[in-house]
């Protein structure tokens, strides 16, 4: 599920932008680290993950019908990419997957950019696919029944993190008046469905890669891995803490530099100007109708501006033509 | 399969309309990307309660797509994409809040899903994409990163033609379906797979005999006076809103 800036407070907005943005470094450092020459970067990467990109786009638009249900699902994919890219690559991948959907498809925003890497990307790739697919892939070997089992518990986890972490940023940020518990009540079953069927998809994909081109699957897994997975959960929810922490600060101690400039504001143009804390009041008790009226003329003010543009554009457009 | 041709037709659709020439299509790319991050940031500022706050940003979207020339249409059905989740959350205010409370925070919300989403989809619709991967690349995204944001969007369309050919072909040869059986899924996202790999190495076959190295190439072009101008203005406009309520003081002037 994406998350929208709508629902979102500047400061979990920000706090989980600098996460992520960690998150895409710290992939960045790894991809040149793996390679030989740390100068450059193995470029030969950079086309498969861009195909496998968009290979992920096109295949999350292919519905695939759920048996006894009648409804359709498609695959969100981050574990497929972990899976055959590498957890790094991975996370790279999805994150130009993602800014390209909320570009051009509206699908969360630009604010909201950072919480739907972390929850989709960071959750999947990092978290979920480092602490269970990894090892039981590396324990067991590779075959069917240990790539089911890793792809199935590995969805599962990422998709339940993933639907957590919504509930806890649309929580923080308040914007939403859902109650924490009953939210996270509705999301995490729901997710818990998705993340089967999701896992099982994965699994099947995973498997007949395997069956056919084992390569790809295998390379991938025997490389070692330096970073420990609990290590990097414990950095990233310390960082999370401090950058929410530092930003929260700040944005309490905002209120009081509005409050100061609304006052002078006041003082100078002798008029009553709203502010958030009173916002309610002066909507409900002050001037309902004065409220009601200011908007619409403003809206009607925007409208008409928008169509005088709009009119003088057809002019000049037809003086031109003449 | 309809959600794979729409989605080619609309990219198609915003990359031709970020070809226009208007006023805003001349404004420097980083001036645009600046101001649109600033105005959303100021928008989602806002409580939940302050509807007459919110109301004046509405010039932002209006006037810009007025003089970009965009289609009013096209901005609100990409917008109604945006929609479920917001709603979900605004009328669980509704239900969770006191009723007037509820109305009002739930009027908000979707104001401000209207709000961010079109200044999302303005930017895009107003700038070439590469140009935006380009100010990234400016702005000390990994040039990595920025190389891959650049090449997915052009193998967008390479994969999603090949999975609309796979998917018609099996479509045709299965009779009364709407989609892929849950069964027949993993061949058909493994073949997908297979082929984008085979497609990859081609793309990086050809690239490399065109001198690929791995640099990210782009031409820096300064900003100009109007473009600062356009930043402070956008930015100063939005930040003097959210101090000062212009709908109230209209109303109040009424």
């Amino acid at each position: 599920m994406h998350m929208v800036d709508a629902l979102l407070s500047p400061a979990v907005g920000g706090a989980m932008t600098a996460v992520s943005v960690g998150a895409i470094g710290l992939s960045v450092a790894k991809i040149k680290n793996t390679s030989e020459n740390p100068d450059k970067f193995d470029e030969k990467k950079i086309p498969v993950m861009a195909v496998l990109g968009a290979f992920i786009f096109a295949a999350q638009m292919i519905n695939f019908t759920i048996p006894g249900t009648g409804s359709s699902g498609h695959i969100g994919g981050g574990i497929l990419l972990a899976a055959i890219l590498g957890p790094f690559p991975a996370l790279l991948t999805l994150a130009s997957v993602l800014l390209i959907q909320c570009l051009f498809f509206a699908d969360g925003g630009l604010l909201a950019y950072g919480c739907n890497l972390f929850n989709m990307g960071v959750c999947a790739c990092l978290f979920a696919y480092q602490i269970i697919y990894k090892p039981i892939i590396k324990k067991w070997g590779l075959n069917k029944k240990t790539i089911f089992v890793a792809a199935v518990f590995s969805a599962i986890t990422g998709l339940q993190a993933g639907a957590f972490m919504v509930v806890l940023q649309t929580a923080i940020s308040g914007v939403a008046n859902l109650p924490f518990a009953t939210f996270a009540a509705l999301m995490q079953p729901i997710h818990l469905i998705i993340g089967i069927i999701e896992g099982i998809v994965t699994a099947a994909v995973l498997c007949f890669i395997h069956s056919v081109r084992p390569e790809i699957l295998d390379n991938n897994i025997s490389r070692t891995n330096t970073v420990r997975p609990y290590k990097l959960l414990i950095i990233f929810i310390i960082l999370t803490l401090i950058i929410g922490g530092v930003i929260s600060i700040f944005a309490s101690q905002l209120p009081d530099g509005l409050e100061w400039s609304i006052e002078k504001t006041e003082e100078i143009s002798g008029i009553e100007i709203s502010n958030d804390d009173t916002a309610e009041n002066i909507v409900l008790e002050y001037s309902p109708i004065g409220g009601i009226i200011g908007s619409i003329i403003t809206v009607a003010l925007a409208g008409s501006i928008g169509f005088i543009i709009h009119i003088a554009k057809k002019q000049r457009k037809q003086t031109g033509e003449s | 399969m309809a959600s794979l041709y729409h989605a080619s037709v609309n990219i198609s659709n915003l990359e031709q309309l970020a070809m226009q020439k208007s006023i805003i299509h001349k404004i420097h790319p980083m001036a645009k990307l600046i101001s649109a991050i600033v105005y959303i940031v100021v928008v989602i500022s806002f409580s939940y309660k302050n509807i007459t706050g919110l109301v004046p940003f509405i010039f932002y979207p209006v006037i810009l797509i007025s003089l970009a020339n965009i289609p009013y249409k096209f901005l609100l059905k990409r917008t109604v994409i945006a929609l479920p989740f917001s709603l979900m959350a605004g009328i669980s205010n509704i239900i969770f809040m006191p009723f007037t409370d509820g109305m009002i925070s739930f009027v908000a919300v979707m104001l401000k899903t209207f709000l961010t989403v079109f200044a999302a989809l303005i930017l895009i619709a107003t700038t070439p994409f590469t140009e935006i991967t380009h100010q990234l690349n400016i702005l000390r995204i990994p040039k990595i990163l920025c190389l891959l944001i650049v090449m997915t969007y052009r193998y967008l369309s390479v994969l999603m033609t090949e999975a609309f050919i796979m998917h018609t072909a099996y479509i045709l040869r299965s009779h009364k379906q709407n989609g892929i059986k849950l069964k027949d899924i993993g061949f058909f996202l493994g073949q997908l797979v297979l082929k984008s790999f085979d497609r990859a190495e081609r793309v990086y076959n050809s690239m490399k005999c065109r001198g690929f190295d791995g640099t990210y190439y782009g031409k820096y072009s300064g900003m100009r006076i109007s473009d600062i101008v356009y930043i402070v203005v956008v930015a100063g406009l939005a930040i003097f809103l959210r101090v000062f309520n212009l709908s109230l003081f209209i109303g109040g002037i009424i």
